[in-house]
């Protein structure tokens, strides 16, 4: 397996198409930081008490809270309430935008980058081999099907992870470089009491909850190419239902209730956090177990037609 | 010639579609022998060939190498199988050598020595670190046979090896083969449309046709039919003919253009030519006459197309 996974690296590092995409990514990276630290530069007079912006923050939430204002869903606001309060009591500054760890927090929207590079190449990666011909000499090898398709979804997944580690270590690099260290400490409100913890498992899960849709896309991409062998079929699907997919099941949410069985009503998991489901009754063991049905599906589909089907290509 | 029985077909059936493709086919490779797979277009060599290194399954039948069943030991069996199907698809962006890398991977103690070994018996030495993209399409025949040969196959199966050759490099290849198998005891399957190339190349040839095995037998057999044929140049063939016939009517007789085609042995010729000249039938050349190949496939696929078609 280690042999058939080192074969498909082979292959991905000498194509020009993977220094591309290295090379936009960190293009990404860097453009983004440039233009944070522009904005963050241009209007920079508001920093100066952050106790007193603090205060006319929670003004407004209890204001909120009182009116019962449109669909303010009240336990986060009071969740924002305690927080703010629990700062003032322990002279705790908020991270403002130039600290190193909300820039950190805010370029995680790049993992939208990787996941098109993911996509692409899962896409790529069993159709290619059909398109030049070569899946030919590849299976008449004494090695099962089912490995060399295994050996395929290993080798997108440390693409992926390498590519996230590429987005990671960059942006650290970054950060440290250019912005502030502001404070690690993160708090949490749960059960009425405001909790104190570092702020990095805290971004871990803001990088988790972030590549969840994209891990699936990449799986339906991978599914898609062992299934028909061909790759713009699956870079067609997948990107078209990346970046409709969430907008329209919002959209249908809003009328039908059966929405919520949708891959992208469950894909994600911070809404649950901040107490808005997609279809209301929905929680985060539901949202789970969906993705988690969905994955095993798109894994059967891939693994029993690949094996089984012929190759006549 | 070790008449040791490698690659076993059992009626191996394919249906596609409720269309029997291939229809109960049966026969064997042995070691040590050329073996060539003819037919005409669409007859199933391909698909033939396919079923043989398990790309596409058997509906029907089984296929045993070295006693082992492509069905129910497909890594046993296909272990002993190097193959080209079809063109030599490599990866183009990859170096010769690299691509030969790819393929050792996937067998169990494939040495860096052992594929010096294979670039070198190709001659791809000079080229081999040179991307494939670049290479001719003699080239890349070349590194299809040296990637069938990595792991010491049994079993040597090229569809098509002289495709795109330049003469020297299809004799070349020819030579090589046949060496492969006399010499290593190898049982090479070839399946090819020239068929002047199988000639040379085959030991022994199997003929398919609408998906059915009609015909396997030496080359030898094949070509030559009984006894021997003459062509005897004559002024008026019809004329010649009917005389001819009445110095011996056991014979066959023919007119082809200028020349009678007569079915008889050397010894009758000195006869012949005495009556010729005792009949007044002008001889201008008498020389011995085979089929050709070509000739008998032609032949023997025609007979069958007549047959099937009622």
């Amino acid at each position: 397996m280690v042999n058939l996974i080192r074969n498909e690296w082979m292959k991905i590092m000498h194509r020009p198409g993977t220094y591309v995409m290295a090379g936009l990514l960190i293009l990404a990276v860097i453009g983004s930081t440039v233009i944070t630290l522009f904005i963050n530069s241009s209007g920079g007079t508001e920093d100066a008490a952050w106790q007193q912006q603090l205060q006319a923050e929670n003004e407004q939430i209890k204001m909120t809270i009182e009116t019962g204002e449109n669909d303010f869903y009240v336990p986060s606001a009071e969740g924002a309430l305690a927080i703010n309060e629990y700062r003032l009591d322990n002279d705790i500054a908020p991270n403002d935008r130039d600290s190193m760890w909300t820039y950190l927090e805010n370029i995680s929207f790049l993992i939208a980058i990787v996941g098109l590079f993911a996509i692409i190449t899962a896409s790529g990666i069993v159709a290619g081999e059909f398109s030049w011909g070569t899946i030919k000499l590849l299976m008449i090898r004494p090695i099962a099907r089912w490995k060399i398709l295994l050996s395929k979804l290993l080798t997108v997944a440390s693409f992926g992870i390498v590519f996230i580690g590429i987005l990671i270590a960059l942006s650290m690099l970054l950060g440290v470089i250019f912005f502030d260290g502001g404070s690690a400490v993160h708090l949490t409100y749960a059960n009425g009491a405001v909790e104190e913890g570092n702020i990095v498992p805290y971004l871990l899960k803001i990088y988790l909850y972030n590549s969840i849709d994209v891990i699936l896309l990449t799986m339906m991409a991978f599914m898609i190419s062992a299934v028909f062998r061909n790759s713009s079929l699956a870079i067609g699907i997948s990107l078209f239902l990346y970046f409709v997919g969430g907008s329209a099941t919002a959209f249908i949410a809003a009328y039908y209730d059966w929405a919520k069985y949708s891959l992208f009503a469950n894909t994600n998991l911070a809404l649950y956090e901040m107490g808005m489901p997609v279809v209301e009754g929905m929680t985060m063991t539901f949202s789970v177990i969906m993705i988690l049905i969905y994955l095993s599906l798109f894994i059967v589909l891939a693994f029993t037609v690949f094996t089984k089907r012929d190759i006549a290509a | 010639m070790t008449q040791q029985s490698i690659v076993q077909l059992r009626n191996v059936t394919k249906t596609i579609g409720g269309k029997t493709i291939i229809n109960r086919v049966s026969f064997d490779v042995y070691g040590g022998e050329v073996f060539g797979f003819l037919g005409p277009n669409g007859a199933g060599k391909t698909t033939t060939i396919r079923m043989i290194v398990g790309l596409m399954k058997l509906t029907d039948g089984d296929v045993l190498i070295e006693g082992k069943s492509i069905k129910s030991d497909f890594e046993g069996a296909v272990k002993q199988v190097g193959a080209i199907v079809e063109n030599p698809e490599m990866y183009k962006f990859l170096s010769g050598y690299k691509n030969l890398l790819h393929y050792a991977r996937m067998y169990k103690g494939i040495s860096r020595e052992k594929i010096d070994e294979v670039v070198k018996l190709v001659g791809l030495e000079n080229r081999i670190n040179d991307k494939v993209k670049t290479y001719s399409l003699g080239m890349r025949q070349r590194l299809g046979i040296a990637q069938s040969l990595l792991h010491d196959p049994k079993v040597l199966i090229l569809d098509e090896p002289t495709n795109g050759l330049d003469p020297a490099g299809i004799r070349e290849i020819r030579d090589y083969i046949r060496r492969l198998a006399r010499e290593r005891g190898m049982a090479v399957i070839v399946s090819s449309h020239l068929l002047s190339e199988m000639e040379m190349m085959c030991d022994r040839i199997g003929i398919i046709q609408k998906g059915k095995l009609i015909d396997v037998q030496s080359m030898h057999d094949f070509v030559s039919t009984k006894g021997e044929l003459f062509n005897l140049l004559v002024e008026n063939p019809q004329e010649a003919r009917t005389k001819v016939l009445e110095h011996n009517p056991s014979w066959t007789v023919e007119v082809l253009e200028q020349s009678l085609v007569i079915n008889m042995t050397k010894e009758d010729i000195p006869a012949l030519v005495r009556f010729c000249v005792a009949s007044n039938i002008d001889v201008y050349g008498i020389s011995p006459a085979t089929k050709t190949l070509e000739d008998r496939f032609l032949e023997v696929t025609a007979e069958e197309g007549v047959a099937s078609n009622g």
